[in-house]
């Protein structure tokens, strides 16, 4: 067993595998090489990973906390993202066309990334074998994501994107407060407090 | 008309000429008449197409209402591209405005040439990161901009699209009410 491996905690191992898995089959030894390309990244709660105007250099896999994203406009943050474990985050655009970053990345509980820079990312994909089918199987899957959140956003009633988002991410009403919510589901705050109260009802 | 496709190409990837060749001979050239519908909800999209001349848009109906999602003219990707992906039922309706001439590939052509060598898949995420930086773009640049400067921006982009495509169809894609549209267009006007 290599010595990289046995410093790899077996639940980041496991949260690679599961995110890797849903593009192609991958072994261990395949993933125990992929992994040899990235990074394990610690921070505390409230810690900014990228500015605006810094260009992201990392495409992350949170293995543990919580990282919002959000994109200032005049004097509100609309947020984006609330990346949780298993989840992939990162500055897309900034990262993609090595360009400052509009939106700003930032943990609110503290957070473990496994993480890997663009240039490691090109280098992983040109020499592991199915790397470049994996390279194209992530990519297709980050742009699918995207259309079906632009889908869903203009053919669900705010009421549909509620349940179906608390439906999904239940643990999310203790994790985050309830205005990030509302700003990542697009729904006025005082929508929000009202589709929660009809949720407690509907539980009953 | 192939120049026009290696110009779009060499955007994305450097090809020898031999591969130029091969991929040139997957490309099969089609027209169609204005308002054909090449995709309908819950068709499986089995090819895309590379746009030489006329313009098509992309939809779903919420309720009765059209909700155009794409438009694309010369130069760019056709296609109901999420079902060609994922070989599932196309949620969208891929329709021509004007009549259309383009080159097709098929998804079974192009799983041959990814086959074929690991270069092709490479091509084939720098074209999906061209389509995923685009729908990017554009869902920051819905969040940070008015509705006035999406439409001065995109009229700026694209003025030849104002007399191409009917009015409504453009409000729809721009996510502007009709009302709306119909008013900073006058404006636009004024201030010329």
């Amino acid at each position: 067993m290599n010595k990289a491996f046995a410093e790899i905690d077996p639940v980041y191992f496991e949260y690679a595998q599961k995110y890797l898995g849903r593009f192609m089959p991958i072994t261990p030894e395949e993933l125990i090489d992929l992994l040899q390309y990235c990074e394990i990244r610690k921070f505390g709660k409230r810690e900014i990973l990228v500015h605006q105007g810094e260009v992201d250099n990392y495409l992350n896999l949170v293995v543990k906390g919580l990282v919002r994203k959000y994109l200032p406009v005049k004097k509100n943050n609309v947020i984006l993202q609330l990346a949780t474990e298993g989840h992939v985050v990162q500055s897309e655009i900034s990262y993609l066309t090595k360009t400052p970053s509009m939106v700003i990345l930032e943990t609110l509980e503290p957070t473990i990334l496994v993480s890997l820079t663009y240039d490691k990312m090109e280098e992983a994909l040109d020499r592991f074998p199915k790397g470049e089918r994996l390279g194209l199987m992530i990519l297709s899957g980050m742009f699918i994501k995207k259309d079906e959140n632009r889908y869903n956003r203009l053919a669900k009633s705010t009421r549909e994107r509620f349940f179906d988002y608390i439906d999904h991410h239940q643990h999310m009403l203790q994790r985050v407060p309830q205005k990030y919510l509302a700003s990542y589901l697009q729904i006025k705050p005082e929508t929000f407090s009202r589709l929660k109260a009809l949720l407690a009802k509907r539980e009953k | 008309m192939l120049e026009y496709i290696r110009q779009f190409i060499s955007q994305h990837i450097e090809l020898t000429e031999e591969e130029f060749q091969l991929l040139a001979s997957k490309l099969h050239p089609v027209s169609f008449d204005k308002k054909t519908k090449l995709v309908d909800i819950g068709e499986v999209a089995t090819t895309v197409y590379f746009v030489l001349k006329g313009i098509s848009r992309r939809y779903f109906f919420r309720g009765k209402q059209e909700v155009i999602t794409h438009l694309v003219k010369e130069g760019g990707l056709m296609g109901s591209i999420i079902s060609f992906l994922t070989g599932e039922p196309s949620r969208y309706i891929l329709e021509t405005i004007e009549p259309v001439t383009a080159l097709a590939i098929s998804k079974a052509d192009l799983e041959e040439l990814f086959s074929s060598d690991k270069k092709w898949e490479k091509f084939g995420r720098k074209i999906i990161t061209a389509f995923f930086l685009q729908t990017e773009y554009r869902n920051l640049d819905n969040i940070r901009y008015s509705t006035r400067e999406r439409f001065i921006n995109f009229m700026k982009q694209n003025p030849d699209l104002i007399l191409r495509v009917p009015q409504k169809y453009l409000a729809s894609y721009l996510e502007i009410q009709p009302e709306t549209f119909s008013r900073l267009k006058h404006l636009m006007v004024k201030e010329r």
